[in-house]
This record gives C-alpha cells, structure tokens and sequence, in this order.
C-alpha cells in the first residue's frame, strides 16, 4: 500500500512536469521564431491566434495528423525507440532541477552527477536514431553528434566539478543553498562571481552546454545544408516531433542548470527584492539565458567539423583544466 | 603561445560583434509588408509602388474602338476574339476621341486643338479632356497623338483570353485609336480558368439608334452611348406630346 501510494505520487508528478515540459516546448518554439524574426527585421508568425501565439499548437496537431513513416529498410525496433530514448533522457533531467524552495521533483544529493549521468543518454538515442534509419544522412548526423556530444562532456564536466568543489555538494539545492546572498553580498554570492576562475567557469559550461544540446554554432548533427535534417532525416510526424520537444527541452533544461549553478537558482537576484525569489526570479533567469541561446543561433554561422574539435580539444578543455586548479588554488588560499 | 591567446581574442570579439548587431536589429522596424491586407507601401521608402508603364491586365475603351482588328493579327498568342458587322444603312456612331500620350506615360484623352499625329517639333499640343479641362503640351514632351477616326463597324464580340496573354503589349502599341491599353491591375487571379475570357463587346452601345438617326455624331465629347440615350429620351418625349 505504501509502495503504491509512492508509486501515485511520483506518476503525478512525473505527469506534471511532461506538462510542464511540453507547454515550455510550445512557448519555447514560438519564442524562437519570434526572436529570429525580430532579428532578421521580419514579423513571425502572426496569424494563428492573437500575435501568432497559436501558432505552436497548430504546427503540433498538424504533425499529429501526419503520416508515421518507417523506412522499409529501417531497423524497425530500434528506429521506433530511438526518439522516446532521447526525450526521455532530457525529459529525465527536469527530475533534479531546482525551481523554488521546495519545487524540485526529487532533491537526491547526487543531483547534479545524475542530470550529467541521465543527459549522456541523448547521445545513445541518436546514434540509434542515425543507424536504424539506415539513411546516409541519419548516419553521418548521429556519428557526427556522437564525437560531439562525448568530446563537449569533458569540458562540461570540467567546469560543474569546479562548482562542486566550491560547494562541497552534489546535491542541487545545497548549490542553491550556497548563492543564497544574490548578486553582489560578501558572503554567498553567486558563483559566476564567486571568484575569476568561476567567472570563466560559466563561459565554458555555456559553451558546452550549447554544443551538447546540438544548437547553433553547434548544430552539425542536423546541418541542414549539408545532411538534410542529420539524425532524425528520416522520422516524420509524431516521432520527429519528439527529437523537436527534445530539443527545446534540453535547451530549457540547460539553461536551468547553467542558472542553478552559477547564477543563484531560484535565490534571489538582488537582496530586498523579494518578489524575485523563488519561481519568478528563476524563471526570469533561465529566459534570459535561452534568450542568448536563440541570439547566437540566429547570429553565428556553423562551425566546420575539424573546428568543433579543435575549439573543444585545444581551447576549451586545457582551459577547463586550468581553470579547476586555479578554483583550487583560490580555495586554498582565500577559504 | 601569444598566436593562442590572439585568436580566442578574435573569436570572442567578432562574436560579440555580431551579437550586438543582431540586438541593434532586433529593434529596427520590419521590412515585412503584409502583402494582401497591406497593399500600398505609402510609408516604406525602400518599397515603390507599380511603376507608370507596368503591363498588367488589358482594358479597352469601347466605345472608342473602330474593330480594325490589328490586335487581334499582332498578337503573338491569339488571345483576341473580335466579330464585327456592318451598321445598318444611314446610321452613323460618333467619333472616337483623340489620345495624347506624353512621355511620362501620361494619357489625356479628349478633343484635339492643335497637334497631329505627325509630331512636329517646335508646336504644342493642346486637348480638352472629357471633364472640359484644358492640356497643353510642348511636342518634344509628346510619345504620340492619335487622332480622332470616324466609327463603321459595329462590334458582336471583343473578347481577350487573359489566360492565354503574354502581356507583350504589342496590341496596345498597334491600336489605331490608343483605346485599347494596359491597366496596371495585375491581382486577377480566379479558381477557374474560364473567368478569365473577359468580354467587352457593349451592345448597350448601339442601342436606341434609328436608321434616319443621322445626325447622331456625339460633339459633346462626353460618354458617347450615355448622349445618345438622353437624346433619344428627348425624342420619344417629343412624339409623346405631339
């Protein structure tokens, strides 16, 4: 009886969040035309519902209603798992994320260990996708992904470790719980300014976390000009609609983790201001920083595959390991 | 090592470059024009409107054609259906109007004062338009003059397939009264294909004209069957009351 109450509650929750999941994919996807069309001096999409704010809910019945294509060649198995894999791997990671005080799925105190372990899943579900679809394209995209994915994980790594090693937790809301002063108090500020090395930190992780979660300058997994749609080139309606949830839920979730980490949580901004704690004040944050993934994506031009591998092997990752010493050194000294 | 350092600056520093242009451009008006609810581009300078010598769908002044039917043997699609007949003995229509059309693509049509269609330099041409008002013109500023030629056949049928049109225009070039031209309407797009066969043979045109009719020749310049009819009015008034 106990084990089936436990088991309601945790569905009821999980059920929320895939609420919540999906109704941020739905905002989120608007949000990003709108954004590149304000930047490429266009109007976005405006005519389904007042300001085009339907827009998203139509283009998701449309591919509800399409036709579920598998490839005669395709592994079917693994073509038909391959995209609940990935979802359910960024989907997984909402589980850990701090939103308020006492709003967090499941506070365990390896939480940051397991949205890196469980985030790691996402390569597995594409290269799965890229194989099964037995399409040169698919291939190419998900192998491509693969190198990526596994390359940006050491730097990413790299730089949560020099958070953790200032906080001394894995656990989310102890990080939380160690920025709780805002932006500029003496004591427990947030850890973008905790110190220099963490400062650099963030900018690495952001890096990483952009590269990890296939966005622009890193989106060669799905280049469109040069691999049609990359790994999921041969999914159509309902299944390639969850790679797109994915996506935009990997980009929320990063984000979050980012502001988490290093940008206070859902703590507040500015001590006084009270009404930015809690949910507003993370949320706040959190758009802010998709707002700069949406910006680079619409200002930057892809990278090339041997400059992705150089920017992580030769720049991003000594200088992730030069950083976490130097956050030791620092710790030593000044703590 | 000094080459490492050098580049991670360039490639922080043309990112924020760009980044900041793509902000600025964020608030910049948009160059959208949302095309069939917002038509005319009165505010936008980068937009012009249609220019003045746009050939778009064909029109003809009917009551001003001759039915020489040369746009029908000059056009290059066979897209001009013209049936014409005879008038009856003793019935006279009035003449068409003359046409000046200047350089800039401006059109009068109306009485011609002076000028012809030879235009010699150094003279003016001068016309009063439908609406009475004068124009006048040195003829270094004229395209063409076409004047005013006399009515003798009636028209069953002007019909001009649109969906067949190149809009070459060369038609209009060869009009002997300028009454055929080029609209600048080019949005005549339709679910079937037969609407596009336009008809402009007026039958009303020749209504109400009696054989001993002959002294019918509109000088009044204004909408020649529009006169007609009124005088027409007037004399069946007149036997009425006799």
């Amino acid at each position: 009886m106990e084990l089936l109450s436990s088991l309601i509650f945790m569905l009821v929750i999980a059920a929320a969040l895939l609420g919540f999941v999906m109704l941020l994919a739905l905002i989120l996807v608007l949000a990003e035309r709108k954004v590149s069309a304000y930047m490429q001096d266009r109007v976005g999409p405006r005519r389904v519902g007042p300001f085009g704010s339907l827009q998203t809910i139509a283009d998701a019945i449309k591919l509800l209603l399409k036709e579920d294509i598998i490839s005669l060649q395709a592994d079917r198995k693994l073509f038909i798992l391959a995209p609940y894999l990935v979802f359910v791997s960024s989907f997984a990671v909402f589980a850990a994320i701090p939103f308020g005080r006492n709003l967090i799925a499941s506070d365990i105190n390896i939480g940051i260990l397991y949205i890196m372990a469980i985030s790691s899943v996402v390569v597995l579900g594409i290269i799965m996708a890229g194989w099964a679809s037995n399409s040169k394209w698919a291939l190419l995209g998900a192998m491509r992904s693969a190198a990526q994915m596994v390359s940006y994980e050491i730097p990413l790594a790299l730089s949560i470790l020099s958070v953790i090693m200032l906080v001394g937790s894995l656990r989310m809301q102890d990080i939380v719980g160690a920025q709780s002063g805002g932006l500029f108090s003496a004591q427990n500020r947030w850890i973008l300014l905790d110190n220099p090395f963490t400062f650099l930190a963030f900018f690495i992780y952001f890096i990483s976390a952009l590269s990890e979660v296939n966005r622009t300058p890193f989106d060669l997994p799905e280049a469109e000009s040069e691999l049609v749609a990359g790994f999921h080139t041969e999914y159509s309606g309902m299944r390639f609609a969850l790679f797109f949830l994915a996506e935009y839920a990997n980009m929320f979730a990063v984000s979050a983790i980012a502001v988490t980490l290093f940008l206070g949580g859902w703590s507040g901004i500015l001590p006084g201001y009270t009404f930015l704690n809690g949910v507003p004040g993370f949320v706040i944050k959190v758009s802010v920083l998709v707002f700069v993934i949406m910006w680079l994506r619409w200002t930057l031009p892809r990278l090339r595959v041997d400059q992705l591998m150089s920017v992580c092997w030769k720049y991003l990752i000594p200088i992730a390991f030069f950083n976490l010493i130097g956050v030791g050194v620092w710790i030593l000294i000044f703590d | 090592m000094r080459a490492y350092f050098r580049n991670i600056y360039a490639a922080v520093s043309t990112i924020l470059i760009g980044m900041r242009i793509t902000f600025k451009e964020m608030f910049h008006p948009s160059v959208t024009n949302q095309y069939p609810y917002q038509y005319y581009f009165e505010k936008r300078k980068n937009v012009r409107g249609i220019h003045k010598g746009f050939r778009g769908q064909l029109y003809i002044r009917m009551e001003d054609c001759i039915g020489c039917k040369k746009c029908a043997m000059i056009c290059p699609v066979d897209c001009i259906y013209i049936e014409t007949s005879r008038l009856e003995k003793g019935i006279t229509l009035s003449d068409t109007r003359a046409v000046v059309r200047l350089k800039d693509q401006t059109v009068w049509i109306g009485e011609l004062l002076e000028g012809d269609e030879k235009i010699e330099p150094g003279t003016v041409v001068k016309l009063r338009d439908l609406d009475g008002n004068l124009h006048e013109s040195p003829s270094e500023h004229v395209e063409h003059v076409v004047t005013s030629k006399k009515r003798r056949l009636k028209l069953d049928r002007f019909d001009i397939d649109m969906s067949l049109c190149m809009f070459c225009g060369l038609c209009t070039e060869v009009c002997s009264t300028s009454c055929l031209y080029m609209t600048q309407t080019h949005e005549f797009s339709t679910y079937d294909r037969a609407s596009l066969l336009f008809h402009f043979a007026d039958p009303s045109i020749y209504e109400g004209l009696t054989p001993d009719e002959t002294e019918t020749k509109a000088e009044d310049g204004a909408d020649a069957s529009e006169g007609r009819k009124q005088k027409a009015a007037r004399r069946r008034q007149r036997e009425e009351t006799a």
